[in-house]
């Protein structure tokens, strides 16, 4: 099997041999397959963060390995280096990180630090924008004169303009107004399509997860919980709970249709198919 | 008779850059009228630029209006005192949790508030163990507060502002940046502040499931506010909702594309019309 990335047996530990040692990861299993769409949930302070920080190594596990394409990342500095461009990292609120004095020149970052040549950092960044809905007459103004979600589009276009193999988004949406979540979703699953790169999305709202991702890993107290296809984890609405997650809305009223002796399935996570199924109920009601 | 506690009456803002105002920012206000009332809880809705954070800052006279009146219990913030005296009555809570914890202990951090308003020891400490149990957090005050999940950190500064016994508490989208447990401890704690101590509550959110919670909603969309009323009269207008870039909570969308025509608010009123509507046929 060609992992994309992979960890094993990863943790990391703060403190280590004093004893206030505590434990931020432990024990983590973790694969991404080629082109594969990943969630990662949890509370705060559950290790999300950490786990993430450690695929381009920004953080060295203490103990463990993190493997991009095979490879361990941390075997020699150029591999370090490499795995940076391999795997980009996109931070929630990326538009903080914005510095550069035209968008343009901000977007071209990564390439440039890649060494690529003038013409080859240009087409990139053209795509890149044209990936993240940067608008072209956008690209020659200061990103400080763009609004919050141009200034958004723009901070993800600087990492997609890298064409990394993989890319993790730290809550995309957070902060955005329900327009601009669809929009950004949208973006990524676009985006995906489009490139066939391998996407992780460290999220909190259980209704973005449960229309794009594949697989979902929930982690709670610094180690994985549960794994698994939406439908496999969402099932399991109350020990979500008890880590301090929820189901979406619809999937809670679809639960309580089938606590009432409705018969209707548990597996529904959008209004579009909980519709459907209902529709499909009530016309056989009638007739 | 209603009390009015906030009043904007024919409130403009405009930006300024480099000196000069900005005519066309996004995030002005334009002949702005809004009544705010003692005791009730108001959401206010919009999509990003919609105004709503400049609304926040003109209540407690963070910023200043460029054209209209903003007065708080009747006052007018045109001194510095005056502007005091309105930053008394009206609290402000953040979304980001870690920009406004001042303090390395969780009672000091709430003790910061009433110690700059010049309050006697004895008092303060009164003050911030009623505010810290009124939160939830009384058991954890001796705690650091970067250790505190996100949701308690929020629980934190609301109680910074409770322990200044301000009447009304405006919080900017507090709950952006929390998990789901962390959301739901913050709804409930601004429901019972609410219900319970009688505190004005302004809740500036991009959740529709937090503004059904609400007794009024008003939504804005290019500065102005275009629609106000009950959550029930505000989500019957899906329509209207979606030209300004917001949608419905799942339960009322559901209804509505089941042809159910009340309004419904939450997931027990949707599944009862459900079961209602399949009847005894089941």
């Amino acid at each position: 099997m060609s992992y994309v990335i992979e960890a094993k047996g990863l943790s990391h530990c703060y403190s280590k041999g004093t004893n206030q040692q505590v434990y931020a990861v432990k024990d983590i299993d973790f694969s991404v397959e080629k082109g594969e769409l990943i969630g990662i949930i949890g509370h705060t302070g559950s290790g999300k963060s950490t786990l993430i920080s450690h695929f381009n190594g920004l953080l060295k596990p203490s103990s463990g390995q993190i493997l991009v394409n095979g490879t361990d990342i941390w075997k020699d500095k150029e591999t370090l280096h490499n795995s940076r461009f391999q795997v980009g990292l996109c931070f929630q609120y990326p538009e903080y990180q914005l510095f550069e004095e035209t968008v343009f020149r901000d977007i071209a970052f990564g390439p440039k630090n890649m060494k690529l040549s003038e013409n080859e950092i240009k087409e990139r960044v053209l795509r890149a924008a044209d990936y993240a809905g940067v608008k072209k007459e956008h690209l020659d103004k200061s990103p400080f004169d763009l609004s919050g979600g141009e200034k958004r589009r723009a901070a993800i276009a600087g990492v997609m303009a890298m064409e990394p193999e993989v890319i993790i988004f730290d809550e995309p949406a957070a902060g955005l107004d329900p327009k601009g979540r669809k929009d950004l979703i949208k973006l990524i699953r676009d985006y995906r399509e489009r490139t066939g790169s391998a996407i992780i999305i460290v999220s909190h709202s259980m209704e973005d997860m449960a229309s794009l991702a594949d697989r979902i890993y929930v982690m709670n107290g610094g180690e994985i919980a549960m794994q698994g296809t939406v439908d496999e984890v969402y099932s399991q609405g109350e020990k979500l709970r008890s880590m301090g997650l929820n189901v979406p809305e619809i999937t809670e009223i679809f639960a309580s249709l089938r606590a009432k002796g409705i018969d209707v399935p548990a597996n529904v996570y959008t209004v579009e198919q909980g519709t459907e199924i209902l529709k499909k109920l009530m016309g056989r009601c009638s007739s | 008779m209603k009390e009015k506690l906030i009043e904007f009456k024919n409130v403009s803002f405009a930006y300024e850059a480099d000196g000069e105002a900005v005519p066309e920012t996004k995030d002005a206000l334009k002949g702005v009228n809004l009544d705010i009332y003692k005791g009730e809880f108001l959401a206010v809705l919009g999509h990003n630029g919609s105004g709503k954070s400049t609304l926040a800052k003109l209540c407690n006279a963070i910023y200043e209006p460029t054209e209209g009146t903003v007065s708080v219990k009747g006052i007018i913030p045109d001194t510095e005192e005056k502007a005091d005296e309105v930053r008394r009555i009206v609290g402000m809570v953040f979304q980001n949790p870690d920009n406004q914890i001042v303090a390395t202990i969780v009672e000091d951090d709430v003790a910061f508030g009433p110690e700059n308003l010049g309050i006697e020891p004895k008092e303060i400490r009164k003050r911030v163990d009623e505010a810290l149990k009124s939160v939830n957090m009384y058991e954890l005050r001796h705690r650091e507060p970067h250790k505190l999940s996100g949701g308690q950190k929020q629980r934190v500064a609301i109680a910074g502002v409770i322990a200044m016994q301000t009447d009304c508490i405006v919080l900017d989208e507090p709950t952006a940046m929390l998990d789901p447990k962390g959301r739901d401890e913050v709804m409930q704690t601004i429901q019972r502040l609410n219900k319970e101590l009688g505190i004005t509550i302004v809740l500036i959110t991009h959740f529709m499931d937090e503004a059904v919670q609400a007794d009024r909603v008003a939504v804005m969309n290019s500065g102005r506010i275009v629609m106000q009323g009950s959550p029930r009269e505000v989500f019957a207008q899906n329509e209207k909702l979606n030209e300004c870039g917001l949608d419905l909570p799942q339960s009322t969308e559901l209804c509505k594309r089941l042809g159910i025509k009340d309004t419904v608010l939450n997931a027990s009123e949707c599944v009862e019309k459900i079961i209602s509507m399949l009847g005894g046929a089941v």
